[in-house]
């Protein structure tokens, strides 16, 4: 693994601690819960609109995956785990920018391309890790709790999480290739993670509006706890989330730099 | 062959002046200042070199290879120290300079060290907690550590107290002495005067002057001043009356001077082992 990669890493150790441990407590709590609330959900559940059970990925919450999906899987680990790819990236290059470490690190025998990998190579590994320890912690909760969650179908769950991530990341450094203002990084590529999750909630709310739901990413992630991991979707956006990535670098490499 | 050529090299941000039509060659073992008030176009020079600006037009070549297609077999070469030295609040420079030496392929930090107890600075702090001299310091160390052909320093000696930057003067005479190039700017024109073999003086992003630093001085000032210490007191009237000496009296200490003196004692003394 190259020293930039690493040093990266060594940087971002706290995320483990700031974003892998509260993730994995609040589903460790979900899932603790589960076997308490497991009958009045199900009356409740059935008293929900149909269309509201459909946008929600709800039809039914008879089992400890379904739930954990419902609470956590569906809409707050996505946009959490999205949210800090983007800050990543961000703090990487544009935040880079504004302590000035960018210009140390561009006194030395490094391409700009090589720097911008690093950073994306070195966001992916930290979101994986993020992802496998709050994975870890859910999996301790259901233990304590005798919740009988699966550990194969909630790793696809959490892993399924990552494709999705990743391509936030690489939004966030075509947007650096614009803007070098960390804020501004952050700010309007959380917009675009919020934007695509609305526009696929209103496409399944809506059937004549199903159009809308091509343009966001949440329309390939589905429900991989209960489904199973969807290959083809995996990889697509994966290969989808490298390729703007790439495009991110090379515009990278072309924008001057400031001090 | 210079080690840096620059040819008509402009810099524009939109409507707004970086420079224009720069033309200069720096030669190996030279110390060149370039010199001008905020804002004339220094440091987008020293970033278009580095190639963190793209020019507008004209060309430069460092080590005869393009700045921009060959930046990173440039960077190999050299070392670099910006404007306003940062890395991270929490970092070391420790942590600072081994990544970059690991960047760079440099196995052993042993000069760093020495350059780190020439300078006093502490490596191990995080950067975050340190004054702005003494970052800069650090900063100087990561251009310095891995002994480069060519030292870009852009306002190397800014909050550096007087005793650091007789010292970074001083280093600057031996890399030149090992033959390597220097170019930098500054605002103390003391310092350039002690240490710069050329000036280039930059006005509204416009070279107007590149000239040996004695020839702009013999140039432009007819008379010398000069200050003299004598051991013992002497007779301004026998000084007066000496061929060439158009005037003649004492002058006060300064503060710099009582500054430096006190303090090379204690340095001596140090050397020697009474500190």
């Amino acid at each position: 693994m190259s020293a930039l990669v690493l040093a990266q890493l060594h940087e971002r150790r706290r995320s483990l601690l700031s974003w892998g441990l509260p993730i994995g407590l609040w589903s460790a709590f979900v899932v603790a819960i589960y076997p308490s609330v497991e009958d009045a959900l199900g009356k409740a559940v059935a008293s929900y609109p149909e269309a509201l059970k459909q946008a929600f990925g709800i039809a039914e919450l008879t089992s400890v995956e379904q739930y954990l999906n419902a609470e956590m899987l569906s809409l707050i680990v996505p946009l959490a785990v999205g949210y800090l790819a983007v800050r990543s990236v961000a703090s990487g290059l544009s935040g880079a920018a504004e302590s000035g470490r960018l210009d140390v690190l561009l006194s030395a025998p490094i391409s700009r391309r090589r720097l911008v990998a690093s950073g994306f190579s070195a966001t992916a590994i930290e979101l994986a890790a993020v992802l496998l320890a709050s994975l870890l912690i859910t999996m301790l909760g259901s233990l304590f709790a005798g919740a009988g969650l699966s550990f194969t179908r909630t790793l696809a769950g959490f892993a399924n999480v990552w494709p999705l991530a990743l391509l936030f990341a690489a939004l966030g450094i075509v947007v650096t290739s614009r803007s070098l203002h960390t804020a501004a990084v952050t700010g309007s590529v959380a917009g675009i993670l919020v934007a695509m999750y609305v526009a696929d909630l209103v496409g399944r709310l809506d059937p004549s509006l199903d159009w809308v739901r091509y343009g966001s990413v949440f329309r390939y992630y589905g429900r991989a706890i209960e489904d199973g991991i969807d290959p083809f979707s995996f990889l697509g956006v994966t290969v989808v989330a490298i390729a703007v990535a790439g495009l991110g670098a090379v515009l990278f490499d072309r924008r001057d730099l400031a001090s | 062959m210079a080690v840096i050529e620059t040819e008509g090299l402009s810099k524009l941000y939109g409507a707004h002046r970086g420079i224009e039509d720069v033309t200069v060659a720096v030669e190996a073992g030279e110390v060149f200042a370039f010199l001008g008030p905020n804002g004339a176009g220094k440091t987008t020079t020293i970033r278009t070199l580095l190639d963190l600006l793209h020019p507008s037009a004209g060309s430069a070549r460092i080590f005869g290879l393009d700045s921009h297609r060959d930046s990173v077999a440039i960077r190999a070469r050299l070392g670099n120290l910006p404007g306003d030295f940062g890395y991270g609040k929490r970092t070391s420079g420790r942590e600072a300079i081994a990544l970059l030496a690991r960047l760079r392929g440099v196995a052993s930090l042993g000069r760093a060290e020495e350059l780190a107890r020439r300078f006093r600075a502490d490596l191990d702090r995080p950067l975050g907690e340190l004054s702005r001299g003494n970052r800069q310091k650090v900063g100087l160390i990561t251009a310095l550590f891995h002994s480069p052909e060519l030292l870009i320093l852009d306002e190397p000696t800014s909050g550096l107290d007087p005793l650091m930057q007789e010292e970074f003067l001083a280093l600057v005479r031996e890399e030149r002495e090992r033959g390597c190039a220097v170019f930098l700017s500054s605002h103390e024109l003391d310092e350039v005067e002690r240490i710069c073999d050329r000036v280039g003086i930059v006005r509204d992003g416009r070279l107007v002057a590149v000239e040996r630093v004695a020839d702009l001085l013999a140039k432009t000032v007819e008379r010398r001043k000069v200050e003299v210490e004598f051991a013992d007191p002497v007779e301004l009237e026998r000084v007066r009356a000496m061929p060439g000496v158009v005037a003649a009296e004492y002058a006060q200490p300064t503060l710099e001077g009582v500054f430096l003196t006190y303090y090379r004692g204690e340095r001596e003394g140090e050397e020697r082992g009474e500190g």
